[in-house]
């Protein structure tokens, strides 16, 4: 039922959005055609018109200025105990797809508009039915040779760590799974995108190095099941909302791109809504979610060397229940990973990858206490420690295959719809999984 | 014996030493565009920043259309590391990271130096780059300042 009702939710809202677009090409069309137009005297008089058709492109031109690509990955999942993505324990199953279709236009040298449906098959929470990723168009403000600034609004990926905007693209990750303490994927709906008005601004210097800085100011997308189980737990049965939450991240790369450094934040406000049943026993409260990343990475021909770190602040006010008044606390994550290149068919990855959900209580052992040690509630589920392994195989530029191993101490980030009876899970686990991904 | 040794040996050399000249031959290249882009040199920071596709028009409002070789083509290694600075792969992430946010567009990859020229030729707006071999009277160069 609540899965319904969130896609009826994410096609309303997306509606707006669409209309938007289809004015917006339609107008650019129209624009273009009566531009060339115009053009067509002033071609007698001179041999070149592509200075004057160049601000706005002629009906050809146009199709030239659109990039349409598409992505699809496969993945096989075996797990020793706990699901991932499906029912994972008994024999492994394929329960992880990712579909996606991507358009880029540039009707003109300032204005690029993008969108992305995606399709996503992974656990109870994503059933594969298409939504739109991202929808937005990009306005150049300035452009002067190694600087710009511009302005992004419409449904825009949210701009933290180093993977989060391209997070559901095979070829773009590290691994079949991204460092799940700071992807996390039970949460990802959250995490992926907003709609938002963007500011960024690049600028790069042959000494220096490259700046980039991106700002936006967003309503979350948190009305989905997963999220607000992660959030308030399975007991609570009403709804989150939305309220207006800021996103950042400045990108420092050197020379060449050898170091990179990122600095991302973002600050996350949803309102909680009881449902009918829970007036009374418990107040329209709100959650501030506020994490910060710092990220790193060193590349050379053979390695890249990658560092990411959160920490994430959670504050719950107003619900009148002192349980969840209370919370009030620091969650920690990091991971190192390095990847070398055999050649360009062949990569290895190994990765440390670490969650705690609070800070103060890493082995869960309060937080089992504070609950009676309540099997339900397991010290286990507070932290998790992943290590893992992995294989790429760059098959041709458009296909390629992964397998990776993980051993992992905790069950922090599991997803709960997955894993419905917290009692039945398992603290130490192990994931095998395997990939094919084809893009076009 | 000993004469035909040596000639054996002279031959082995001239013929090395094409091999050599022919590599060389190879790896040398220039930075060209369709007669539509409006400058004659552009600096090293300038190219960097078209390639990482970054920039997206020139500086008379021509939308830019990159041209590359395949990732694992000889000439675009040597030009990626040699102009940007860049191995092959770190171009390739920072496209990846552009489409598929859909924060910018990524270049068109053609298979040949004879399609390059093509398309080169054909393209108001195009940038590439091509093995000295192809480029005559009718290709227009950019220096690097």
């Amino acid at each position: 039922m609540y899965s319904r009702l969130n896609n009826r939710r994410i096609v309303v809202s997306c509606a707006p959005l669409e209309v938007v677009f289809i004015l917006f090409a339609l107008t650019l069309i129209v624009h273009s055609q009566f531009v060339s137009a115009q053009d067509k005297p002033n071609e007698t008089s001179s041999e070149s018109n592509t200075s004057s058709s160049s601000m706005w492109s002629t009906a050809k031109d146009l199709l030239d200025n659109l990039q349409i690509q598409g992505f699809a990955s496969q993945a096989f999942m075996a797990t020793s105990d706990n699901d991932v993505f499906g029912n994972t324990d008994e024999g492994g199953g394929f329960g992880f797809t990712e579909l996606g279709l991507n358009a880029l236009f540039r009707p003109h040298s300032r204005l690029q508009l993008s969108a992305q449906m995606l399709s996503r098959r992974a656990g109870k929470d994503n059933t594969g039915e298409p939504r739109l990723d991202f929808a937005f168009l990009d306005y150049r403000l300035y452009s002067h040779e190694t600087n710009q600034f511009g302005i992004r609004f419409g449904r825009l990926k949210n701009p933290f760590g180093f993977y989060n905007d391209t997070r559901d693209v095979a070829f773009t990750r590290p691994s079949i799974l991204l460092p799940q303490s700071i992807y996390f994927d039970r949460t990802r709906n959250l995490g992926l995108s907003s709609d938002s008005i963007q500011f960024y601004g690049e600028t790069s210097s042959a000494k220096w190095g490259d700046f980039t800085v991106q700002f936006g100011i967003s309503r979350p997308i948190v009305d989905d099941r997963d999220t607000e189980i992660s959030f308030l737990g399975s007991r609570l049965t009403g709804g989150l909302s939305p309220d207006i939450s800021l996103v950042g991240r400045g990108l420092y790369e050197t020379p060449g791109k050898r170091f990179r450094f990122a600095i991302s934040g973002v600050w996350l406000n949803t309102d909680y809504k009881p449902a009918a049943n829970e007036v009374g026993s418990i107040g329209p409260g709100s959650i501030e979610f506020s994490p910060i990343y710092l990220s790193a990475q060193y590349n050379t021909e053979r390695w890249t060397l990658t560092s990411e770190y959160a920490l994430r602040k959670f504050r719950y006010t107003d619900y009148g229940v002192a349980a969840l008044d209370n919370l009030d606390f620091f969650g920690e994550s990091f991971y190192f990973q390095g990847e070398y290149r055999f050649n360009h068919k062949w990569e290895a990855l190994i990765r440390y990858d670490v969650l705690y959900t609070d800070r103060s209580d890493r082995d869960g052992s309060k937080f089992a206490a504070l609950n009676n040690n309540d099997p339900d509630r397991p010290a286990h589920s507070r932290f998790a420690k992943d290590l893992t392994v992995g294989l790429r195989w760059n098959i041709t530029p458009r296909i390629m295959a992964r397998l990776e191993y993980h051993r992992i101490n905790g069950t922090g980030w599991l997803a709960p719809l997955d894993n419905p009876d917290a009692s039945m899970t398992s603290k130490n686990w192990n994931l095998f999984a395997a990939q094919l991904s084809f893009r076009f | 014996m000993r004469t035909r040794n040596t000639n054996y040996l002279c031959i082995l050399l001239i013929i090395l030493l094409f091999v050599i000249t022919d590599v060389k031959a190879e790896t040398r290249y220039q930075i060209v565009a369709h007669p539509s882009v409006d400058e004659d040199s552009i600096s090293k920071n300038y190219l960097r920043a078209i390639f990482s596709m970054r920039l997206r028009a020139w500086s008379n409002d021509l939308i830019i259309k990159v041209f590359v070789l395949p990732d694992d083509n000889p000439l675009h290694h040597s030009f990626s590391k040699e102009q940007l600075g860049l191995f092959p792969y770190q171009l390739r992430q920072s496209w990846d990271r552009l489409v598929f946010s859909g924060t910018g567009q990524a270049p068109t990859t053609v298979s040949s130096n004879e399609e390059m020229r093509l398309k080169i030729m054909n393209t108001p707006g195009a940038i590439g780059y091509l093995e000295t071999a192809y480029i005559d009277d009718e290709i227009n160069v950019l220096q690097i300042k």
